[in-house]
């Protein structure tokens, strides 16, 4: 038996380790055309700000895969033909499997601004060992720079090019950073963050315009309300897609949407192919969704991987959690906090003198999200009250229990309780008039 | 990528094994040559009116611990942990490691050093040199290191110590910060470190019997007596000047900062066996490691905190002194340090999470 793996990133390397715990002697072959070795691409802003070197990034000693006698391929996949269970690969050669798992991930979207396609040099993106590249050549030549896209990975650039010493223009198309998973109020206080470590962030700004300098290199954007910011450096980063355009000119290209479709088994409408990751799209409540996060891939990779050997699965995405760091704030989310049912209630606290928030949502009088700022909570708390469709009244009541600070550092919550009396004092009379 | 600039890339150079990191290194190996073995620094002692070259040298040592402690409490404000120890190692430092042996001494009293104990202080443990002490001082001697020493490391771990008192510890958590990196990850450092750290405090141990039972037999066994001295110059030239001073602290800036602590502190060894039977250890915050690896970089005694974070395993290793450094730069919040008690409200809830819902488990 020889399963063969296209991608080796966090779904691709935790099917081909799981692949190998049960198979001691099939054989395993993983291919990448990024890079030699699995790294942590939520780390590549670690390598950029120096903290890193790029060997730091990789989550296993590379004595691991012939030990686990996996073998590594460094090479692009061109074609894939089910029919005859064979890869070609760039460099001219075939590579036949028994199965086959897509991994391939996710790549930066790009937008269709005017100038862009005329800008040869400057324009970057913060996805890929390769953007990194790019953007470390670029690094130095570089007195401003203009970020566009309000998501985690445009906060990350910036922080980056703030390390570097850059005049930083973060430019957010929405009316408030991230309105994707932070409510007005949580963004005010990571905005004010951002600004105080020497960003311009402007919200409501959309780009109308990539100004094109001598030699092709980007001089600068213009924006739909006539500004323009002059930078050397543009990092988009208006979300990340599937990496599955190429599979579109196969010769037996699966059924693909956003992604490429998966039944609960990850099998994918090709026989002896299955997909995981970034890549993948399957339902959640009903509705088909891409989820290009570290902790659905890793999950999806390992049970993916038992799907291919034959155990009957049947992925249902567990409750949605993540969490992230702007600068210095630390962020955790767990159920559904954003887009909320209407009806929904939401109780928001910020503490006092803190750059620090918690938000709890309910519906139907059950809680079904959190959004926490500024301090560290175990989202398996969050999620278990989600799952035991708790009060709200219960859950503020044992809210300290999922607090995860460092010891002398807990976050002070004394100020929570007086604070949800008041809101359901105002709920109540709200109530009340209706 | 190094930021551009001068003093961008000397900080890197010299954190980074350049070429300024091996010359700091030779003036650091020059200086502990002289101290230890000529008396050029009791010229400069006397010169800016201090009684001896050690003095100048515990001046030197608390000043770097005091400056590299507020470059730490800067860099770390945002995590009270760090804030809290750090402010605790410097006081310890200028407090008992300095002050108090100055005033002692001022009031003839033995220069004793409270911060210090055995096996670490070995001297402690010298008959001949504790008995002549008064009580109470043979008496801390004693309590402390054999019920104050693993009681507290039950209690709390071995960090009670190693990160919160000691100044060899001390040192390479302040001065020593920009450094700490520099700490070997490999799996024969490791193999090395188990071997080696065990070694002294056998040889600590062995050394301690020899002595009192020497001190016990008199006079009667002169061969004895030969031997028991020649052992402990032996280990006083080797585990003392060799390991503590210049291999421990010297070559800071090519091994990083705890050398001595990880491979050669009995004291650390000794501590690290009750730790594995104490309550701290290090808790994983299920599914939310991100393998950046910021813990592992950061580990000063080299442990792959990564690898327990990404296979969601609690764990307390015996070497691990509680710095507390992979929670402080963890960029998720996967990790805690904690004293497990029975009767934490949230150690209770753990359990029946997983009674209750047996989470999918992504182990690899």
């Amino acid at each position: 038996m020889h399963f063969v793996i296209i991608g080796n990133g966090v779904a691709g390397t935790t099917a081909a380790l799981t692949l190998r715990q049960r198979e001691p002697k099939a054989g395993i072959t993983m291919i990448s055309g990024e890079s030699d070795y699995f790294f942590s691409r939520t780390a590549l802003m670690y390598a950029y700000m120096d903290r890193m070197s790029l060997h730091d990034l990789e989550p296993f000693e590379r004595k691991v895969f012939p030990k686990q006698n996996i073998r590594l391929v460094r090479d692009w996949v061109t074609d894939l033909d089910a029919s005859s269970r064979t890869l070609r690969l760039k460099s001219g050669h075939s590579l036949a499997y028994d199965r086959l798992l897509l991994a391939v991930g996710s790549l930066a979207n790009l937008p269709a601004w005017p100038g862009l396609d005329k800008a040869r040099e400057g324009v970057v993106h913060f996805v890929t060992l390769q953007d990194l590249e790019k953007c470390e050549r670029l690094t130095n030549s570089t007195r401003e720079a203009v970020v566009v896209g309000g998501g985690l990975i445009g906060v990350e650039l910036v922080e980056c090019l703030v390390f570097h010493g850059k005049k930083v223009t973060f430019l957010v198309r929405s009316p408030w950073y991230w309105p994707a998973a932070l409510a007005r109020e949580e963004s005010e206080i990571v905005t004010e963050h951002i600004r105080r470590h020497g960003v311009d962030v402007r919200g409501g700004e959309e780009v109308s315009e990539v100004l094109v300098g001598d030699s092709s290199r980007v001089r600068g954007i213009r924006t739909k309300s006539g500004a323009e910011f002059p930078c050397q450096m543009l990092g988009i980063s208006i979300g990340v897609g599937p990496a599955v355009e190429w599979l579109r000119q196969v010769t037996t290209p699966p059924h693909m949407q956003r992604g490429i479709i998966i039944s609960p088994s990850f099998a994918t409408s090709l026989e002896n192919v299955w997909a995981a990751g970034d890549c993948a799209e399957f339902e959640r409540d009903g509705k088909p969704t891409v989820e290009q996060i570290w902790y659905t891939a890793k999950r999806q990779g390992e049970l993916a991987a038992r799907a291919m050997l034959g155990d009957g699965i049947n992925y249902k995405p567990p409750i949605f959690y993540n969490s992230a760091m702007f600068f210095e704030i630390e962020y955790t989310t767990a159920g559904m906090a954003i887009d909320v049912p209407a009806g929904a209630e939401s109780f928001f606290c910020r503490i006092p003198g803190k750059e620090a928030s918690i938000r709890v949502i309910a519906h139907h009088g059950a809680v079904m999200g959190f959004n926490m700022l500024g301090a560290r909570w175990n989202h398996t708390f969050f999620e278990r009250w989600i799952a035991e469709r708790r009060t709200m009244d219960y859950v503020l009541e044992h809210l300290a229990e999922a607090q995860f600070d460092v010891e002398f550092g807990r976050l002070d919550l004394a100020a929570v309780a007086p604070s949800y009396r008041e809101w359901k004092q105002q709920e109540a009379q709200a109530a009340a008039a209706r | 990528m190094v930021r551009q600039g001068k003093i961008s890339w000397l900080t890197h150079d010299l954190t980074h094994r350049g070429v300024t990191a091996w010359l700091l290194t030779a003036i650091l190996v020059g200086f502990y040559l002289l101290l230890y073995f000529t008396e050029r620094l009791t010229a400069v002692a006397h010169w800016i009116r201090l009684d001896s070259k050690w003095t100048l040298y515990g001046l030197l040592y608390t000043f770097a611990i005091v400056i590299g402690g507020i470059h730490v409490i800067r860099k770390y404000r945002h995590n009270r942990y760090q804030v809290v120890r750090t402010s605790v190692v410097m006081f310890v430092q200028v407090v008992f490691a300095f002050a108090i042996p100055h005033i002692l001494k001022f009031l003839h009293q033995p220069e004793y050093y409270f911060s210090y104990l055995w096996p670490l202080k070995f001297e402690y443990f010298v008959p001949g040199n504790i008995f002549k002490m008064p009580l109470p001082y043979i008496l801390y001697s004693f309590l402390g290191s054999l019920i104050m020493v693993p009681l507290l490391g039950i209690f709390f771990g071995k960090r009670w110590y190693c990160s919160w008192v000691c100044g060899c510890g001390g040192l390479a958590n302040t001065a020593g910060d920009p450094l700490r990196h520099l700490t070997s990850k490999s799996s024969a450092a490791w193999k090395f470190e188990k071997v080696a750290v065990h070694t002294v405090l056998g040889l600590c141990i062995a050394l301690t019997a020899l002595l009192f039972i020497t001190w016990g037999v008199g006079d009667r066994h002169p061969a004895l007596s030969r031997f028991t001295y020649q052992f402990q110059s032996l280990y006083g030239f080797i585990v003392v000047v060799m390991l503590t001073g210049i291999i421990g602290a010297a070559l800071y800036p090519l091994g990083g900062t705890r050398i001595w602590c990880r491979n050669f502190c009995p004291m650390a060894a000794l501590l690290g066996l009750v730790q594995k039977f104490g309550r701290f250890r290090i808790t994983v915050k299920e599914n939310m490691c991100i393998s950046c690896g910021l813990c592992s970089k950061y580990c000063e005694m080299g442990i792959d905190v990564r690898s327990y974070a990404q296979s969601n395993t609690n764990f307390t290793r015996a070497s691990c002194v509680g710095c507390g450094l992979c929670a402080a730069v963890c960029p998720r919040g996967v990790l805690r340090l904690e004293n497990v008690t029975r009767r934490d409200p949230q150690e209770i809830a753990l359990v029946q999470i997983s009674e209750i819902q047996p989470v999918a488990r992504v182990a690899i």
